[in-house]
């Protein structure tokens, strides 16, 4: 995929999204509840919980967006892509960029040790959120006329990579919601019955 | 025949006119509603009533497809948005209330991607007659999509899922578009061009143009609904404190 990536606009976002949203989404879910404490070693745990302050801020739903959503804004900036393109060392940084605010965002929305630091309702609405600015972003790449990566050329390429984004993220946004809104569902259609 | 010139698709008028004379006796009251109502009035049937409707018909798929978007997509929830509680209420005793949300969202799919088959679509073109079929199908899917949320028989999680579920669904047919290399439909790739677009520019950027329509519709619309949500926890957080 890595090697597909410097050829194909498509690829590179499909790896973006892979690393930067599927992965923190698996991976959070993975560690929700007791597990969670166990997963780092004890030496690194006092160190983490040393850090809780930067951690606790971090996690505050609107910087944890502000962040994801800067961190989707900045790294599409064509020379920013360009940049990461020709250096490896921005590249790395980019990946590990992705990596990280997808854990934030994930953390609020999948809450692995139950902090409850947003409802139900405000996990949905970080869900949107995230949509929203991913379609933004979306509708950049599929509508655009011209080519914004001068590394890759084609309209086509361009505008599917456009699609793979949305469509992971109308799978694992849309899948959380589902999750989420189930139960409500199942509540409102008791109460249609009764 | 000019693409400024305007044609007509008069049974549109006449329901627009009907549409207006029963709101007006029933004393709608709100500005903000009234305002919606007449805007989706005038989005039924202005363009199907003006040059836009020459382009549709005559030259370009991506005005047709603009023009399909406005009166299937947005003249509906206009129009039903301007209802108040009491016509709401008599339209829910006079069959509404027999719509059911699974229903209606096959039934507005079903007129979505029907009436824009090509066989389907060619023939209303070549026999023109027929448009006034494809946009009464169009127009009657919109109504039949919006009415389960506008006449609030859906909690807001339920209508998160009714308009993500018709948010996926219909978004493959503008993708289509887009993403094609040759052209549906017969009729546009011997129709004048206009504008210079080729009969493949011309479909890629309806699908655009669809796609984002669309998106901009159901994310406002999702917003809302996350909206309620936060509302509906608040108020039951309220409640237990």
């Amino acid at each position: 995929m890595d090697r597909l990536a410097d050829s194909h606009l498509a690829v590179h976002m499909s790896q973006h999204v892979v690393i930067g949203d599927a992965a923190p989404a698996l991976m959070t879910v993975a560690v929700r509840g007791p597990l969670l404490v166990f997963l780092l070693p004890a030496p690194l745990l006092v160190r983490v919980a040393r850090a809780r302050p930067v951690f606790s801020f971090l996690l505050r739903p609107r910087v944890a967006f502000a962040l994801w959503a800067a961190n989707l804004g900045v790294w599409h900036v064509p020379y920013l892509y360009d940049l990461a393109l020709r250096h490896d060392g921005v590249h790395y940084l980019e990946h590990a960029c992705w990596v990280v605010a997808g854990l934030l965002v994930w953390a609020l929305l999948v809450d692995p040790g139950s902090h409850r630091r947003l409802t139900v309702g405000g996990r949905i609405a970080l869900a949107a959120g995230m949509f929203a600015a991913g379609q933004v972003l979306t509708d950049v790449l599929v509508f655009s006329f011209h080519q914004i990566y001068p590394a890759y050329p084609g309209r086509t390429d361009q505008q599917l990579a456009g699609v793979a984004m949305m469509a992971e993220q109308l799978l694992t946004l849309g899948t959380l919601a589902f999750v989420l809104l189930r139960p409500r569902l199942r509540r409102s259609a008791r109460l249609l019955a009764a | 025949m000019s693409p400024t010139h305007f044609s007509w698709e008069p049974f549109y008028l006449v329901v627009a006119a009907a549409m207006t004379f029963a709101y007006v006796r029933a004393r709608p009251s709100g500005r903000w509603r009234t305002a919606s109502f007449t805007a989706g009035v005038f989005l039924l049937a202005a363009p199907l009533n003006s040059p836009m409707e020459t382009i549709a018909a005559k030259r370009l798929l991506l005005v047709h497809l603009l023009q399909n978007a406005l009166i299937a997509d947005i003249a509906p929830l206009l129009v039903l948005l301007g209802l108040t509680p009491r016509m709401k209420a008599w339209i829910a005793a006079h069959g509404g209330a027999r719509v059911r949300a699974r229903w209606a969202i096959l039934a507005w799919l079903l007129a979505w991607y029907g009436t824009h088959l090509a066989g389907f679509y060619d023939w209303a073109l070549d026999t023109g007659w027929a448009l006034n079929i494809e946009h009464g199908l169009l127009i009657a899917g919109g109504f039949l999509f919006w009415w389960p949320l506008v006449s609030a028989r859906l909690s807001p999680p339920a209508a998160l899922a009714y308009l993500g579920a018709g948010f996926v669904a219909a978004s493959f047919l503008g993708l289509a578009f887009i993403f094609s290399s040759h052209p549906f439909y017969s009729f546009y790739e011997h129709a004048p061009r206009l504008w210079g677009l080729s009969p493949i520019r011309d479909q890629n950027l309806g699908g655009i143009l669809m796609n984002a329509e669309q998106t901009l519709v159901f994310l406002v619309a999702i917003g809302w609904y996350v909206w309620r949500l936060l509302e509906e926890e608040h108020e039951l957080g309220a409640s237990a404190d």
